[in-house]
């Protein structure tokens, strides 16, 4: 091991053009040997893997891809940091790998080009040889080695062909001096250049690096100017640039348009001789596709059919799944009940903790079902097409077709949709769809309206029943074709939500975010089929950082909610008579009745049972939740809930799917077995009545009252924890709850309201 | 030099013809931007489906592409395919 310990970790940052094979390079490279982290105070994914060769360690670092380097976002700015090595959380690199698509060199070597002009030693990767042959293109690699100052090594990174080439190359650039390159710029934007760094590193002690020079010159948006780096921190330099722009622009080399010019002119130069096209444009297996599904009725079609099929899969696989999860919850539950007395302890691990956070972790198998389908349609080339289809929509409520991916990820789970909105480049569409992404119903609305619309709606079915053939023993015997009740309510429970947020688009960009729409520009890749390794790892890295969000704040505030609902606790606020019944009733079962006699055993445990549970039911009511409940009772009324609904309202802010368990425990039953399939649940809704009355609470108003409002509500702290960290700022959160609150409220009242007139 | 009224909106030529980007109109920073996808003066591009957005291939890639009031590719008509 003494080569690896005579020096430290090499390092090498990794960039290229979006749909270029980086990440899968990335992947070969590293393989499981990676970590993914942020970068503080932006929402840029820090990705570093780890590889070694010939004995010596390397540390990769995987950039966004992009197809400039010119920074215009806080995104992008990263990148160029990143590469200069202005960061301190990541070690300067000592080379810059950028792969390139051998079948789009021009646009490709136009990053590149400025990826020179860093003072790094420089790989090029050059991938997709195979696709640039299938278009007709053929690439004379030799010549094209001449003519670039920097080693390239042919690779196909889809079958790892050509790796360890690269490796040897990569382990040999890091010891070279960078490239010498002549800059593409003409004479008059170089002198200009030498001016303002002569200028600015007069009195500085630490100039800034050229590049970033460069870039201050050409940044007619402003950003960098913005940004405030503290390299340009001069009182004469705002000055000093209008007057530069001023000159170029009289010399005929205007800022921005002077960089476009001279890139695409120096690519020119290094691809002259080097690609040679076919006379007529072959038609690729992508175009043929193509012809349908962006066709503008059969493309429609097929989206239609593959969201049904999406959605379908999502309830079908996720039942048993679920299933399973909540048999281990069970299970888990009844080990604490083994080991521990009934107790705080007790009662804060089961009802707390694993009803909380066990709770939350049933979803997870409709969130992994939902992004195996969005990870296997991202990597075969379609969502783009998707999201091309959907743009018309899209920019009718003043968004483009990239909401689309983030907004469809909401329906598992709204956490990785916000996410997933870092690949919109305009900063009003990002927080427009970050802000109504919270209204698609994720997976966690789907327990309560699956429990209130079987105990509340009537199951008919509109349809037929279809047979299933024997031998496919994965299916039911039969499927329903057709549409029931049941399923129209849960449809209309999701359109709900759609609609909402289409209005709350509208009304954002028409006030709050109201800007100039921006060109809308979006690569459509050529199909592949997916890898297999590549969706199941994206499909895990997304579920994983759903289940660390489950672990830690759910569970915190699963925690609270416990806490209120089980405190004070105090007896002496009881009937002193339940307590007497539960004396008398486990004196009997103890003494007097005779250890054979099942059947009186039985029925004394079934009724202390019954009075254990009313017991709990009465802390409830007197626990500080309860009380709250009853606080807001005269707000809800209207909506035609009791205190009991307003209390479970009341614990489910921190996730929505705690209004089951709340609704079991306060309907005085125990927390333990109320989950949505449990009958008992439902039957205790339905013969749940107002205090001191025999009037029913639910009616088929209340219940859709209820899950209209849960639709709209943004009962999930989760949610609104993601959103502060992607929007920087505590307003948005704060705006979005109080929105969506009130939507909900004002929805369920409207319900209620028209349903109990329809009734009578 | 071409004049102007040479010169249609992207979305708005034929599919299936060849054209040429002769103008990009807009604010400067889109511009750039379009430009460094490769929509720059000069660049063949073929239209393969119209509307907005339409899709058009540039460079052998199949580009989606909805422009706004701000911001227009103007094209210049070559031989149809």
């Amino acid at each position: 091991m003494s080569v690896t310990s005579e020096r430290r970790t090499v390092i090498v940052a990794l960039i290229g053009n979006p749909n270029v094979g980086k990440s899968t390079l990335f992947n070969a490279l590293s393989g499981v040997r990676q970590r993914v982290g942020n970068y503080p105070g932006v929402t840029v994914e820090k990705k570093i893997g780890r590889t070694s060769i010939h004995g010596r360690s390397f540390e990769l670092i995987d950039l966004p891809g992009t197809y400039s380097l010119s920074p215009r976002s806080p995104d992008e700015m990263i990148a160029v940091d990143v590469l200069l090595g202005r960061r301190d959380d990541v070690g300067a690199p000592d080379a810059v790998l950028c792969i390139v698509d051998a079948s789009n060199l021009q646009r490709n070597l136009y990053l590149v080009s400025q990826v020179l002009e860093l003072g790094r030693p420089v790989v090029l990767a050059l991938n997709m040889l195979d696709v640039a042959l299938e278009k007709g293109h053929a690439i004379d690699v030799e010549r094209l080695r001449r003519q670039l100052p920097v080693p390239v090594v042919e690779i196909q990174a889809n079958r790892r062909r050509g790796l360890d080439q690269l490796r040897r190359v990569l382990n040999e650039a890091v010891d070279s001096p960078p490239p010498t390159v002549e800059s593409p710029f003409p004479e008059a934007f170089q002198k200009e250049l030498s001016d303002l760094r002569a200028f600015l590193t007069d009195d500085a002690d630490s100039p800034p690096p050229r590049y970033l020079i460069e870039r201050l010159l050409l940044d007619a948006g402003g950003y960098l100017d913005r940004a405030k780096l503290h390299e340009f921190q001069h009182d004469d330099l705002p000055a000093k640039l209008a007057d530069a722009r001023r000159r170029l622009a009289e010399a005929g080399s205007p800022v921005p348009a002077v960089e476009a010019m001279a890139r695409y002119q120096w690519v020119g130069h290094v691809l002259q001789g080097v690609v040679s096209h076919d006379a007529e444009r072959k038609i690729t297996c992508t175009d043929r596709i193509d012809r349908v599904l962006t066709h503008k009725v059969w493309g429609t079609v097929v989206f239609l059919i593959l969201m049904a099929l999406m959605f379908q899969s999502v309830f079908y696989v996720a039942e048993p799944a679920s299933f399973a999860i909540e048999w281990l919850n069970g299970r888990l539950a009844g080990l604490v009940d083994a080991v521990l007395a009934e107790g705080a302890l007790h009662s804060l691990l089961i009802n707390g903790v694993i009803g909380g956070v066990g709770g939350v972790l049933e979803f997870l198998p409709q969130i992994f079902t939902l992004f195996f389908f969005i990870a296997v349609l991202e990597d075969c080339g379609y969502m783009a097409r998707a999201a091309y289809l959907m743009d018309k929509l899209m920019s009718r409520v003043g968004l483009s077709g990239k909401s689309f991916i983030p907004l469809l990820s909401s329906f598992a789970c709204a956490i990785p949709g916000i996410m997933a909105t870092r690949v919109i480049e305009n900063p009003r569409d990002r927080l427009t769809t970050i802000l109504v992404a919270p209204l698609m119903s994720c997976s966690a609305r789907m327990p309560v309206y699956a429990l209130l619309i079987a105990a509340f709606i009537p199951n008919m079915l509109l349809g037929v029943r279809v047979a299933i053939p024997s031998q496919w023993p994965l299916l039911p015997d039969t499927l329903p074709l057709g549409i029931g009740l049941q399923g129209l309510t849960l449809f209309a429970m999701y359109a709900i939500g759609v609609l909402a947020a289409v209005l709350v688009a509208l009304t954002l960009k028409s006030t709050l975010l109201r800007g100039p729409t921006p060109p809308f520009v979006m690569e459509l890749p050529t199909y592949k089929w997916p890898s297999p390794g590549g969706v199941l790892f994206r499909m895990f890295e997304r579920g994983w950082a759903f289940v660390r969000r489950a672990g830690t704040l759910i569970l915190a505030v699963a925690i609270v909610i416990w806490a209120a609902t089980y405190y004070p606790r105090d007896p002496s606020k009881l009937d002193p008579a339940l307590f007497e019944r539960q004396a008398a009733l486990e004196t009997a079962l103890s003494q007097s009745v005779a250890p054979e006699d099942d059947a009186n055993r039985a029925a004394l445990q079934a009724e202390l049972d019954d009075v254990n549970t009313e017991i709990e039911g009465e802390f409830v009511r007197t626990s500080y939740l309860g009380r709250a409940g009853h606080f807001i009772e005269p707000a809800v009324r209207p909506l035609g809930w009791d205190w009991r609904i307003g209390c479970a309202v009341i614990a489910s802010f921190p996730a929505r799917e705690v209004v089951i368990a709340t609704l079991g425990v306060i309907y005085k039953l125990g927390a333990d077995e109320a989950s949505e399939e449990s009958e008992t649940l439902r039957e205790t809704l339905q013969d749940a009545t107002w205090e001191g009355t025999d009037r029913p609470v639910f009616n088929i108003p209340v219940a859709l009252s209820l899950m209209v409002f849960f639709s709209l509500c943004a009962q999930c702290a989760a949610t609104l924890a993601v959103m502060k960290r992607e929007t920087n700022s505590w307003r948005w959160p704060a705006f979005t709850f109080f929105y969506m609150t009130t939507l909900a409220y004002l929805g369920a009242l409207t319900t209620y309201q028209i349903g109990i007139r329809l009734m009578s | 030099m071409t004049a102007v009224h040479d010169l249609v909106p992207l979305n708005m030529a034929p599919v299936g013809q060849t054209a040429y980007v002769a103008h990009l109109m807009g604010q400067a920073d889109d511009v750039h931007r379009l430009k460094e996808l490769g929509l720059r003066e000069g660049a063949m591009v073929e239209v393969v489906q119209s509307g907005t957005p339409c899709i058009i291939r540039l460079a052998g890639h199949k580009l989606c592409f909805r422009d706004c009031e701000e911001c227009r590719v103007l094209v210049r008509l070559g031989a149809s395919r």
